[in-house]
């Protein structure tokens, strides 16, 4: 029986599986470029922790792959109010570092339910849309739908990580695109939404430019509910060069380690910008490790990240488009878009063309949990393909 | 819709979200061209411009040597402790670090028993004005002090020991006013963020040579990190050291010369004739110039700046004195070459000479008699002189001496160098608004009235009689092969130099000479005394002279003395070159062969 499961895995698709190698043997090569040269030893050590990552997250790829993923069918509705309990917990047990609550304390490992959450969101939409009770015409479903995703997204802001619970958005407008909804209600509902962001933000950045009072600002940004230092990086993502030891330090920093890496890079281990602390070292290996791939291997290395990308997300598609199951297509279309989304908001940040999110870059950046998450989801994808091709004997 | 239509539908929906993907990445990819492919340069210039910073390096001074080699300015360690603040660096706010360097402070007093300078300011000044330089906590500390440090064995992070390169002179105050001293430089070149301490010469030669000396100054390129601590460092361009300079100054010889003055206000300059190399020049009361290095204390230069008697002027090139009868040779010359007067002209002295309602003295009071112009030098006759100028007429003396070098700087390398006053009718018409008079030109053929010179001037014009009318520019630094710069050739007739150093030579070897006292048993010499008169009728002062050149036949030494306020030329001033002139050539003899 096992040995049935295992031999079964050499039907994955390898050349998905070469490019996520690929990427994340970049991820540890240029974690430690990041971090070895600082004093602190935990820092220090931090590529052979996210080895450590990598691996669970491997074997975890592994056991999903190997088992049909439609089984997960069970234990959607589980994994969702799990996930929610757990986030939850969050806002109620995790203590405060820096301003928000993210990580959980589990036997001295910090997880993010967050990332869980992300997880078990895309396998219920899934499972959701592919009952067969479920009409793709009828605006009562689609409202279904967007409260099983505004939950966890709620949950998720309040922590406060509006990055992350974007994502959850935009991945589930995604499932929703590719799930054949009618496509009318989704442009209503799209047009709806940026209508209601777009305009306290141009109400504050308004603001701004005019110059108004403190006091009328901070009305409106209670109202809109963000955070003081979220409307700051918001504002500094417009008017960097205004205030370059503020809250566009970051921003600035980074566009000149991507700048001033040229055609050819400054070498591995030679980034002046992180090794100088320009570029702070607390987020070189998480959020901005696509500034220090940029800064010591230049155009071509960022060049070979982009490129690896756009190979895993050809994979990803294809995979979808192979399957004859509707389920499992929507588990790879709606988890490409999560990953599309996430590298692409985390790169366009370091090259100064998004706001500062804190959305760290899938498969390179340093991070336990969202490691182990993107493998598992990358599992899943895998399972697809896998099934997909011998639909019946397993 | 049936579901075989929906699924179609789905699938181009799937794929064109996959075309959003691609196209997403494919602006993300121009994105980075622009940025990293046509943009880097600027890029690489903020990048540079906010992590780099240049330091300018002075060069090690070149050394000063006499003609023998023996150093007169050197370069000495001074050993410095320093915090390099960047190891000492807290997490969190500077007060942090300020606390941690005063504490290492506190910590280094301890161990070497020196109590600090520093004040927690000073350290915060350090901090935001020069935090990637080591800050320097105890300067020119001894090697006893080191010494103990290193035997403390106790480990001191982020404190190091470097040594900053002090000037010295060893020939203390015998060469002060040739060599001079040097300063902190003031550096206005804006291509460096910092500078470390250099010196440029202030004063004599150290000024004259500065650039020579100095060498050129290199660059460092500190690379900084965020918080501007200083992260490693590379040369970007290394100093040359400055050339060591050889001067034509005799230290044997200047230091008997500076003993001889001592206690006196004067200055001699003893010079070779033949090219008009220095050999000595000595202006007294002198000083320590060691004093002034690495930098004088306030103390000292009021105490030095203060002094009456005015040590650092520098009497042989910047003193004027009326050269009284050390002129009259020019003025015999003067008369002899212009065909006035011959080496046979005799004139009558009675022990004084008058002019008008006006009274000349001689110093005789008896009188000479009937003098001719070989005894009237040697003599030093002021009737004599009165006579013979007023017939030969100022313009002819001055056109003689001022083609000579009088009223003009002589040109040697040093600096502040006056030009003193050769005067005439057209002068005092202009300065005194006053037509010239038979009593001034009776003045000025006795080395009296308006005229000024230096003791330098009196020296080449010496050197001049010795070596047969050439007069050479002084110099301190000589050329190989050694010829001497000739300024110019006097065309003085054989028959009037014979005269007029046969005078000069009875001035010391007769025994009726006014200058007998300077004789020496290992040479002849020639030479003239002087007692030039100043001050008020009540309160008459000497300024006292005697110039001289030896050996008789062939000179190899011309010289120039003055003592201000001696008693008179024969008396004060023979004597010091009894002395001095003994010691040059006890030192020929010693050296087998001379200069």
């Amino acid at each position: 029986m096992l040995f049935e499961k295992v031999h079964v895995l050499g039907s994955m698709h390898k050349l998905m599986l070469m490019a996520l190698i690929a990427l994340m043997t970049i991820g540890v090569f240029f974690i430690f470029s990041a971090c070895y040269i600082s004093e602190d030893q935990p820092m220090k050590i931090l590529y052979l922790k996210q080895m450590l990552w990598i691996g669970v997250g491997m074997l975890l790829y592994l056991l999903i792959a190997m088992n049909d993923y439609r089984a997960m069918r069970k234990y959607v509705w589980g994994f969702y109010f799990a996930s929610l309990a757990l986030l939850a917990a969050v806002l109620l047990f995790a203590p405060e570092i820096s301003g928000s609550k993210r990580w959980l304390i589990v036997f001295g490992i910090y997880v993010q339910p967050a990332e869980f959450a992300k997880l078990a969101t895309l396998l219920l939409l899934a499972h959701v849309m592919t009952r067969p009770t479920f009409d793709h015409n009828s605006w009562r479903w689609l409202f279904a739908l967007l409260g099983l995703i505004a939950m966890p997204c709620l949950l998720i802001s309040k922590q406060p990580d509006l990055g992350t619970a974007a994502t959850l958005g935009i991945m589930g407008s995604g499932m929703m695109f590719a799930g054949g909804l009618r496509l009318r209600n989704l442009l209503l509902l799209a047009a709806i939404g940026v209508l209601v962001i777009s305009i306290p933000l141009g109400f504050l950045l308004a603001y701004e430019k005019m110059g108004v009072e403190q006091e009328k600002k901070e009305r409106v940004v209670k109202m809109i509910g963000l955070r003081e230092y979220q409307v700051r990086r918001l504002l500094g993502f417009f008017s960097a060069e205004n205030d370059p030891l503020g809250s566009g330090w970051n921003k600035m920093q980074s566009k000149i380690a991507v700048g001033s890496g040229g055609v050819n890079g400054k070498g591995f281990l030679k980034g002046t910008q992180n090794i100088l602390g320009f570029l702070p070292k607390s987020v070189a290996p998480t959020d901005f490790i696509y500034s220090v791939i940029a800064e010591e291997r230049g155009f071509i290395g960022s060049m070979v990240v982009i490129g690896l990308f756009v190979l895993v997300f050809a994979c990803g598609t294809l995979i979808a488009l192979e399957t004859r199951d509707e389920f499992g297509r929507l588990i790879c279309a709606g988890f490409m878009v999560l990953v599309f989304f996430h590298s692409f908001v985390n790169i366009a940040m370091t090259v100064g063309l998004l706001p500062i999110t804190g959305l760290p870059l899938p498969l390179l950046s340093y991070g336990g949990s969202f490691t182990v998450m993107t493998l598992a989801g990358f599992g899943f994808v895998q399972s697809v393909h896998i099934r997909s091709r011998r639909p019946v004997e397993y | 819709m049936s579901s075989i239509e929906r699924s179609d539908s789905e699938l181009l929906r799937i794929r064109l979200i996959f075309v959003v993907m691609v196209s997403a990445f494919a602006f993300l990819a121009l994105a980075l061209m622009r940025e990293q492919v046509f943009h880097a340069s600027q890029y690489r210039h903020s990048s540079e411009r906010q992590s780099m910073r240049r330091v300018r390096v002075s060069a090690e001074r070149g050394r000063i040597l006499d003609r023998n080699g023996v150093c007169l300015a050197d370069n000495r360690p001074s050993f410095c402790i320093a915090v390099y603040v960047e190891e000492l660096r807290q997490p969190g706010r500077w007060k942090r670090t300020v606390k941690k360097v005063m504490d290492v402070l506190d910590e280094i007093e301890g161990v070497i028993g020196l109590e600090k300078e520093l004040t927690e300011e000073d350290v915060y000044k350090h901090i935001r004005k020069k935090l990637p330089l080591p800050l320097v906590a105890w300067r020119d500390v001894d090697q006893r002090i080191l010494a103990r440090m290193a035997e403390s064995g106790k480990v001191l992070p982020g404190v190091d020991i470097y040594y900053e390169p002090v000037r010295v002179y060893p020939a203390h105050k015998y060469a002060a006013h040739v060599i001079g001293y040097v300063g902190r430089a003031d550096i206005d070149e804006e291509n460096y963020h910092f500078y470390l301490p250099e010196m440029d010469g202030r004063r004599g030669i150290e000024r004259v040579y500065n650039e020579q000396l100095a060498g050129e100054a290199g660059g460092k390129l500190l690379r900084v990190d965020a918080s501007g601590f200083r992260h490693d460092e590379t040369r970007e361009k290394e100093a040359v050291a400055g050339r060591d300079l050889v001067l034509t100054i005799d230290l044997h010889i200047q230091r008997a010369l500076t003993k001889a003055l001592e206690g006196n206000r004067g200055a001699a300059v003893l010079m070779d004739p033949r090219n008009g190399n220095v050999l000595a020049l000595v202006s007294a009361p002198s000083f320590n110039p060691n004093l002034f290095s690495p930098a004088i204390s306030a103390k000292d230069w009021k105490s030095i700046n203060g002094d009456p008697e005015v040590p650092l002027l520098n009497r042989a090139v910047a003193g004027l004195y009326a050269p009284g009868s050390t002129f009259k040779p020019m003025t015999a010359i003067a008369a002899m070459e212009t065909g006035v007067a011959s080496g046979v002209t005799h004139y009558n002295c009675p022990g004084y000479f008058k002019l008008g309602n006006v009274t000349f003295r001689c110093w005789k009071k008896s009188g000479h008699g009937n003098i001719g112009m070989q005894k009237a030098i040697e003599q030093s006759c002021n009737a004599y002189f009165c006579q013979l100028g007023i017939k030969c007429g100022i313009e002819r003396i001055y056109t003689a001496s001022d083609f000579c070098g009088f009223g003009h700087i002589t040109g040697i390398d040093l600096d502040g160098e006056k030009q003193g006053l050769m005067p005439n009718d057209a002068w005092k018409r202009k300065a005194l608004r006053d037509g010239w008079r038979q009593g001034d030109t009776c003045n000025i053929s006795i080395g009296q009235g308006a005229i000024l010179a230096t003791p330098l001037q009196m020296a080449v014009f010496t050197a001049a009689i010795a070596n047969g009318g050439n007069v050479f520019r002084p110099r301190l630094t000589a050329q190989i092969p050694d010829q001497g710069d000739l300024l110019r050739r006097m065309t003085w007739s054989p028959a009037t130099l014979q005269v007029v150093r046969a005078g000069m030579r009875d001035v010391i070897q007769a025994d009726t000479g006014t200058g007998k006292r300077a004789r020496i048993d290992a040479a002849e010499m020639a030479g003239k005394t002087g007692t030039a008169e100043y001050g008020s009728r009540e309160n008459r002062k000497n300024n006292t002279w005697m110039t001289v050149f030896a050996p008789y036949d062939n000179p190899r030494y011309a010289m120039a003395v003055i003592v201000q306020d001696g008693d008179s030329g024969g008396r004060t001033c023979a004597p010091i070159v009894n002395e001095v002139m003994s010691e040059v050539f006890a030192r020929e003899e010693g050296a087998g062969r001379g200069i």
